[in-house]
């Protein structure tokens, strides 16, 4: 031990007086560096007897093992201090605005999506036809020969093209999908429509495009109280409600016998309209059972099959549901509108999730 | 449709109150639309006369009257010329509103001489048109009497909507059958004598074309004099809102609206020898009633004589023939005509009339003679005269119409619990005869309900008297999946898009399937988009591109003073005006500030790179593919022809475009800054199923990654991408990528000139890459690019 006591005063005297990286370093190295005391010593044991050798080794050993352990705990020391010291002068001003901008889902598109997910969750499908339509899908294969009158109330816009001799239109509702759908498809048929639709008015509670939904349901055994039930469950999911007025009023449409017009009770709260309760009544929607006529068009034997078809003004859903006023503001694309009425991109309807 | 209850009471026998009545209108599908209870819109209103008239002081055409009001005499100032001393008036008192103009009125100065109340006009009391003077009542009405009683306005107004199969309803006794129907009373049959006349008609009538005529039923009626109607025919007609003309012309309005029967009066004397209906030949004129031209086409049915058209059939009578105060013979016509060709013809000639509206929908058969014979009934009574004998031309059909209804059928359509008694019964009120075959019920269907075509039809009337509260609420959930999948590929895009380009900051628009065809004429030609008869000027054709609604966008929102424009659509574009000539695009526009001057950055504004990038993240997110995508530089003319690119894939499908507007179409819209813009063509790409993109194995390599930097001096025209590409290739497994970090220009590097430096990594999958290896990489790379580029390297 006595062999080694010059090292271990060094050691101990030395380390009393580092407080930086560098001086720790240096006291390292002159220990345990290539030129180092401890390592020169290490370097005099080959040339002793081996039972002297043993006995050295494991005395120097001691004095390194306690050179390393202190390098390392004072290496921590003295970067914990270093660290202190930044953070303790570090700040920033952290009330500075940052710019966040964010983009927005049309309240169009988002109603859309809700009426999606919840005939998701009731198993129909989405099924789409074009914008311009031939007069037959449009009105004739809706049981609505030439010279309804109920074309009359549809104002329809005609384009420059015909089919089979009449004059293509802009479909006037999304019922031609009925058709399509019809006509490459075979019971059951479960499905909603949703799209653009386009009548020749343009007033304060008209636009000259507007969205529809439509429904359609053909099997062997849907009836009206299915229908019922049917539009029960979505006005409710729609509304979020568990209360729900509603009323079936009989009304008319020609590819549908009967035919019912659907009202549900709201009442006034303050400026506010609370859907579901109340003893007035907003009419909603049209429906009823597809007419027999609409499905011998589509090939479909109405001995055998039958069903309903329902359809909605999506912007009445929007307008009822988020407290939309003015119909025309829609297409208006008055940034500041968007950004106030619009949905966040996340907020993607669905059943598991939140549905508005 | 308009009617009121006392009117409806005349058919209808019932202790039911009104407000029954009215909630049953709707429940049984006559929608009730508006009521309104004129007793007390009237009720201030009351009988007043003038006691003293004079000049007002202050106004040459204003008097100062003194007014008897019962209770009062007070000043009213009025500037109707037809004011007289001891003239019985309309008065309505301080505090009244007035119905027109919903103006309340108050005691005022008018020129400086006190007023209190009004007298009033028919025009004011929402009553006709005429406001030409104020109304003179008659001599026998007593001062004080309230106007509702006297004007026999003491009733309620009910307007309902008729839906276009109910032409039954078209007339108050139909509307009256229905509730009777619904059991809210009995039916009162109007008693109609049976007069058969004695006279001879003068007026042959010959039905030249029955195509559209079936019949035509006259009746001529000698002598009479066509004065003004009785104060009840009058007040019935004007509580419906018509005004009253004549009684000749009243008696006949009167009758369509109480019995559904259009009916139209000639002054015969001006008829020339005979009536003849027949076919229009294109060229033939006619002034009809409205004080209009109307100019024919070939086939319309009109009534004619032997030298002119006197009106067309159905839809309205000619100026010439029609009844004048004078008018001392008449013909009273009660014919049938053909849906179609009302409709078709009233299309043609764009007129309206509450006869067309009628025929249109088909009016019963079996009203001709009733009608005739009610309305020659209250001629006689009104305006005297002899009656002739009813000639009829034609034939009234006779409908037979039998539809058998199965009890099941019913049951299994409505979904409701309903026996064959409670069925029969409800049809037997309806008018429908009933008899059992077999399971079958044979219903009959009567000539009023020509929209009775078969069971189905039958399964609503059953409903709709049984009540639709009665339909169960049924679970439609079933075991069995209909549909295995709710969105189809293209949907799902649009939806992903959508919501991808959202969360980049776009606002998402909806604007309409329409444009302008100025704006649209940058974007194809629009011989093949034309609407007929468009909304207006603006919205003249179907969009052949989504960017001028969206640059209308940015024009709107510019002018409100916003300066950074994020907006995206996704929508159909429109190839021509066929059925399904459409493409989905997705269409996004950024321009203005991207990035406002702030404590941390400067001013940025949007370019096309923004786009580019917003692109590509659409078809990495939505649109994954694992063939090559890249981007050629051209795009159509309405891109800045050295500001744009296409989006290839396998260098044949165009994905999409973008790039910056082409600045003449900026330019037309006067907006100063630039526009960039992508169009996604959403379905052009495969589907690639999820199998496909099914991950291979993760292969890392552990070994060290070299960087190395190079710089290039090249010609200012050669691209960027073309010196990444050439990098790549140098050898594909160990150059991992290649950046381009730095672009510059300077007049040291010499004209036409630009730097390019680009930063490449190099990995080895088996082994550290050694300074050797690296060497002959870099001399490589140095090399070629060199070579394709005609660039030196900078060292």
């Amino acid at each position: 031990m006595d062999k080694y006591k010059d090292i271990h005063s060094s050691v101990s005297s030395k380390k009393e007086n580092i407080n930086d990286l560098e001086t720790l370093e240096s006291f390292r190295q002159e220990f345990l560096g290539k030129k180092g005391s401890i390592s020169l010593a290490m370097k005099e044991l080959g040339k002793l007897e081996p039972n002297e050798r043993k006995k050295h080794a494991e005395e120097l050993n001691i004095i390194k093992d306690a050179v390393l352990s202190f390098v390392k705990l004072k290496t921590e020391e003295i970067n914990n201090e270093i660290l202190d010291k930044q953070i303790k002068t570090e700040s920033l001003d952290v009330t500075l605005s940052v710019n966040s901008s964010s983009g927005t889902i049309h309240p169009i598109t988002q109603v859309i999506d809700e009426v999606i997910a919840i005939f998701a969750d009731l198993d129909f499908c989405v099924a789409e036809g074009p914008e311009i339509e031939t007069d037959y899908n449009n009105f004739t294969a809706l049981n609505t020969s030439e010279h309804h009158p109920a074309r009359q109330m549809h104002d329809t816009f005609y384009v420059n093209s015909e089919t089979d001799g009449m004059q293509n239109v802009m479909r006037t509702h999304t019922s031609p999908v009925q058709i399509r759908s019809m006509l490459c498809q075979d019971p059951p048929i479960r499905l909603i429509a949703p799209g653009k639709t386009f009548r020749c008015d343009n007033d304060q509670t008209h636009t000259p495009m507007f969205h529809q939904v439509e429904g359609l349901v053909i099997d062997k055994e849907s009836n009206m109280g299915h229908l019922k039930g049917c539009l029960e469950i979505f006005l409710k999911s729609f509304f979020e409600t568990d209360s729900l007025n509603m009323r079936f009023r009989p009304s008319h449409f020609p590819f549908t016998e009967p035919s019912a017009e659907v009202d549900i009770g709201y009442k006034k709260k303050g400026n506010q309209l609370i859907i579901g309760e109340g003893s007035n009544w907003l009419e909603i929607l049209g429906c009823g059972m597809v007419h027999p006529n609409v499905l011998r068009n589509v090939n479909i034997d109405p001995d055998v099959y039958q069903g309903y078809a329902f359809g909605m003004g999506i912007e009445r859903l929007a307008m009822l549901k988020y407290g939309i006023s003015d119909l025309r503001t829609f297409f208006e694309n008055d940034i500041d509108w968007n950004q106030h009425y619009g949905f966040s991109p996340l907020n993607k309807p669905t059943i598991f999730g939140d549905l508005s | 449709m308009k009617f009121t209850i006392s009117w409806l009471k005349e058919h209808l026998d019932t202790q039911k109150s009104d407000q029954e009545l009215i909630d049953s209108l709707t429940n049984i599908g006559l929608e009730v639309e508006d009521v309104v209870n004129a007793s007390e819109i009237f009720s201030n209103f009351i009988v007043a006369q003038v006691v003293e008239e004079k000049k007002h002081p202050n106004a040459d055409k204003l008097k100062v009257c003194r007014v008897d009001i019962g209770s009062d005499i007070v000043d009213v100032v009025c500037g109707a010329p037809n004011v007289e001393k001891n003239m019985k008036v309309v008065y309505a008192p301080p505090g009244s509103t007035i119905p027109s103009t919903q103006m309340k009125l108050k005691a005022s100065k008018i020129r400086g001489v006190e007023s209190l109340g009004m007298m009033c006009s028919e025009f004011e009391l929402g009553i006709s048109d005429d406001h030409d003077g104020i109304i003179k009542l008659d001599d026998s009405v007593k001062v004080g009497q309230p106007y509702a009683e006297i004007a026999g306005l003491n009733d309620t107004m009910i307007e309902i909507g008729i839906t276009p199969n109910r032409q039954d309803c078209l007339g108050v006794s139909g509307v009256a059958r229905d509730l009777s129907a619904a059991g809210l009373g009995t039916l009162n049959k109007r008693k109609i004598k049976n007069n058969k006349g004695k006279l001879k008609s003068p007026i042959q009538i010959e039905i030249a074309d029955n195509q559209a005529c079936f019949a035509f039923a006259g009746r001529y009626i000698k002598n009479v004099k066509n004065i003004e109607s009785p104060d009840w025919l009058k007040n019935k007609l004007k509580s419906i809102g018509l005004r009253p003309i004549s009684a000749l012309v009243d008696i006949t309005n009167f009758v369509m609206f109480d019995m559904n029967r259009p009916l139209h009066v000639y002054d015969a004397d001006k008829i020339n020898e005979k009536i003849i209906v027949r076919s229009s030949q294109k060229g033939e004129s006619f002034r009809a009633l409205d004080d209009k031209e109307y100019h024919l086409e070939d086939g319309m049915c009109v009534i004619a004589d032997k030298s002119k058209v006197l009106g067309l059939g159905g839809i309205m009578g000619g100026d010439e023939t029609g009844c004048t105060p004078s008018t001392v013979n008449v013909l009273l016509e009660s014919a049938l005509f053909d849906p179609v060709n009302i409709a078709k013809t009233g299309r043609q000639l764009s007129i309206l009339s509450d006869a067309r509206y009628r025929f249109e929908r088909g009016v019963d058969p079996n009203s001709v003679e009733a009608g005739i014979d009610l309305a020659s009934q209250l001629i006689i009574e009104i305006c005297g005269g002899e009656l002739s004998e009813t000639t009829i031309a034609g034939k009234i059909p006779i409908i037979n119409k039998t539809i058998s209804l199965s009890i099941e059928r019913l049951r299994k359509r409505l979904g409701i619990d309903i026996d064959e008694k409670e069925t029969q019964v409800i049809l037997k009120n309806l008018g429908i005869k009933t008899t059992k075959k077999g399971d079958d019920i044979l219903c009959e269907i009567p000539s009023w309900r020509q929209d009775i075509g078969e069971e189905a039809d039958l399964s609503e009337e059953v409903i709709r008297i049984k009540g639709y509260e009665s339909l169960p609420t049924l679970d439609i959930r079933s075991p069995e999946k209909v549909n295995i999948l709710i969105l189809n590929e293209s949907q799902k895009r649009i939806s992903l898009t959508k919501r991808l380009l959202a969360s980049k900051s776009y606002n998402e628009l909806i604007t309409w399937s329409f444009s302008s065809s100025e704006e649209s004429s940058f974007y194809n030609n629009l011989d093949k988009l034309k609407i007929l008869n468009p909304i207006s000027e603006e919205l003249d054709v179907m969009r052949p591109s989504l960017i001028p609604n969206l640059i209308g966008a940015v024009k709107k929102n510019l002018a409100r003073d916003h300066n950074s424009f994020s907006f995206f659509e996704i929508g159909n574009q429109f190839l021509s005006s066929n059925p399904g000539d459409q493409v989905c695009v997705a269409c996004g526009v950024r321009a203005g500030i991207k990035q406002a001057k702030d404590w941390r950055d400067q001013e940025n504004l949007y370019d096309i790179y923004d786009v580019k990038r917003d692109m590509i993240d659409v078809i990495n997110h939505v649109l994954p593919q694992k063939n090559k995508l890249e981007v050629i530089k051209e795009a159509p003319s309405w891109y800045h022809p050295g500001r744009s690119g296409t989006l290839m894939l396998n260098k044949s499908i165009k994905v999409g475009f973008f790039g910056e507007l082409n600045p003449k179409i900026v330019n037309f819209y006067k907006i100063k800054d630039r526009i960039n813009l992508f169009e996604i063509f959403l379905d052009s790409v495969p589907f690639i199923s999820k199998k496909s993109t099914n991950k291979s194995a993760f292969n890392q390599s552990n070994y060290q990654k070299v960087y190395r930097d190079f710089a290039f001096v090249v010609d200012s025209n050669v691209d960027g991408n073309d010196i990444v590409m050439s990098t790549l290739k140098v050898d594909q497994n160990l150059i991992k990528s290649a950046d381009i970090f730095d672009i510059f220009t300077d007049p040291s590097l010499g004209k036409d000139k630009k730097s390019l430096a680009i930063k490449v990594t190099m990995q080895a999958q088996d082994r550290t890459l050694s300074e050797n290896d690296i060497q002959d990489l870099c001399s490589k790379i140095i090399s070629t690019i060199e070579k394709e580029t005609s660039g030196t390297v900078r060292s």
